[in-house]
């Protein structure tokens, strides 16, 4: 396949799943240039990776992954060296974005309170994904996995509860 | 008080269709696809080049001060210098073309983190020392400019020169030593503060079979002594 079939196709399949890019922003985003930023790197790590994907897998699942794998791995930078002021934290509010339930925003900032590979695990979880799945994922065995989501649903339910 | 049903949350989770708008044209895409990366391993390779291209016009310098300093003195000591630079880019080249294997992305989060921050405490730490030499150097370099222009040569130091020039490098060194520690442990400290929350349950899993093994073995010595007690008690009663 030709360089441009290949960008061409490659802009397609991200368009056509890009949902799995807004739920995962939804997800770890606190900020529109935190949004922008993670959109943009997911993006990215995808066509970097896209030459890697064989197909044995469908695309939307390996596009979870490189996806999740981007977020839990994007980090802050440091206020020391990098002047804060010139990129002011505005608020992000999925609502702006997205015609969202009023459940759904309430789980949106259950969620925000999680840490980051919690959000994840969750995420999968919401999504339907098997306890071996999620263990694939994340590199841990499926017993770990029952024992992390035992835990995130409480901490949730409670968080829920608060906000409720 | 009320329970939460999380189960009716995965629900409208399922339902929920604004995701699926197509919020990104093709032609967004395509123009973040043209952006950087800010990714953790763009930040080490942006460090790197800095790195490399700070010692080149140090090492260019330097030999601008051997041209000039010629017919003069210390160009054993410029010389040595100027190969220590070389040494130094060479090592941090080497760095630059580690960077996209040892840091790339596995479809396993837990392998991708641990690879990450393998790399940067096994590796990417010494280069950071490295790198601090840059600022002694151009500390060095300033110093024989100075010196030429001042005087027109570099006179023969005292002890208290070698004293007071000696810890102005060291100070130069330990403070971009520091700096530069400190800006990349920041970022490192939040893929580690992942890969531990990632083995946290590892250990209470870990706790758990242990438990439970020890309550088997607990059974099985119960079992073996009930065996044992029945055996002897038939005995007595037999014999």
């Amino acid at each position: 396949m030709t360089h441009e079939r290949t960008n061409q196709h490659f802009l397609e399949l991200i368009h056509r799943h890009q949902s799995i890019i807004h739920k995962i922003c939804f997800v770890y985003c606190k900020s529109r240039p935190d949004q922008e930023d993670l959109q943009q790197e997911i993006i990215l790590q995808l066509w970097k990776s896209f030459p890697s994907f064989q197909g044995n897998a469908a695309f939307s699942t390996w596009m979870y992954r490189v996806a999740l794998n981007t977020a839990i791995n994007q980090t802050k930078r440091n206020g020391l060296l990098i002047d804060s002021s010139s990129s002011p934290e505005i608020p992000y509010d999925p609502s702006n974005f997205y015609d969202l339930s009023e459940e759904i925003q309430i789980l949106y900032r259950a969620i925000s309170q999680l840490r980051k590979v919690e959000k994840a695990i969750i995420l999968l979880w919401l999504e339907e994904k098997s306890y071996e799945e999620i263990a694939e994922s994340m590199g841990i065995s499926v017993k770990n996995v029952s024992v992390k989501l035992v835990r995130i649903r409480t901490r949730l339910a409670e968080i829920i509860q608060k906000l409720q | 008080m009320k329970v939460i049903d999380l189960d009716s949350i995965k629900a409208a989770w399922k339902i929920e269709r604004s995701f699926e708008d197509p919020i990104l044209s093709e032609a967004d895409i395509q123009h973040f696809l043209s952006g950087k990366s800010k990714d953790i391993s763009q930040l080490f390779r942006k460090g790197l080049i800095f790195d490399i291209v700070l010692k080149s016009v140090v090492g260019a310098s330097l030999i601008g001060v051997f041209f000039l300093l010629r017919a003069n003195q210390p160009l054993m000591l410029i010389s040595a210098i100027l190969m220590l630079i070389l040494w130094t880019i060479r090592y941090q080249w080497h760095m630059i073309s580690r960077i996209p294997k040892a840091t790339a992305s596995d479809p396993v989060i837990r392998t991708s983190l641990e690879n990450k921050v393998k790399f940067y405490h096994q590796h990417f730490r010494k280069s950071l020392y490295v790198g601090a030499l840059s600022n002694s150097l151009f500390i060095l370099s300033g110093m024989l400019y100075y010196f030429y222009f001042k005087y027109g040569e570099i006179r023969p130091f005292t002890w208290d020169d070698y004293l007071v020039f000696g810890v102005i490098i060291i100070i130069g060194f330990a403070l971009g030593a520091y700096v530069q520690i400190a800006q990349h442990n920041f970022q490192v400290k939040q893929l580690e503060s992942c890969l531990k929350e990632i083995d946290e349950e590892s250990m209470s899993a870990l706790t758990l079979r242990e438990q439970r093994n020890k309550k088997r073995r607990l059974i099985l010595i119960f079992l073996l002594a009930l065996v044992c007690g029945l055996l002897l008690l038939a005995f007595f009663i037999f014999r």
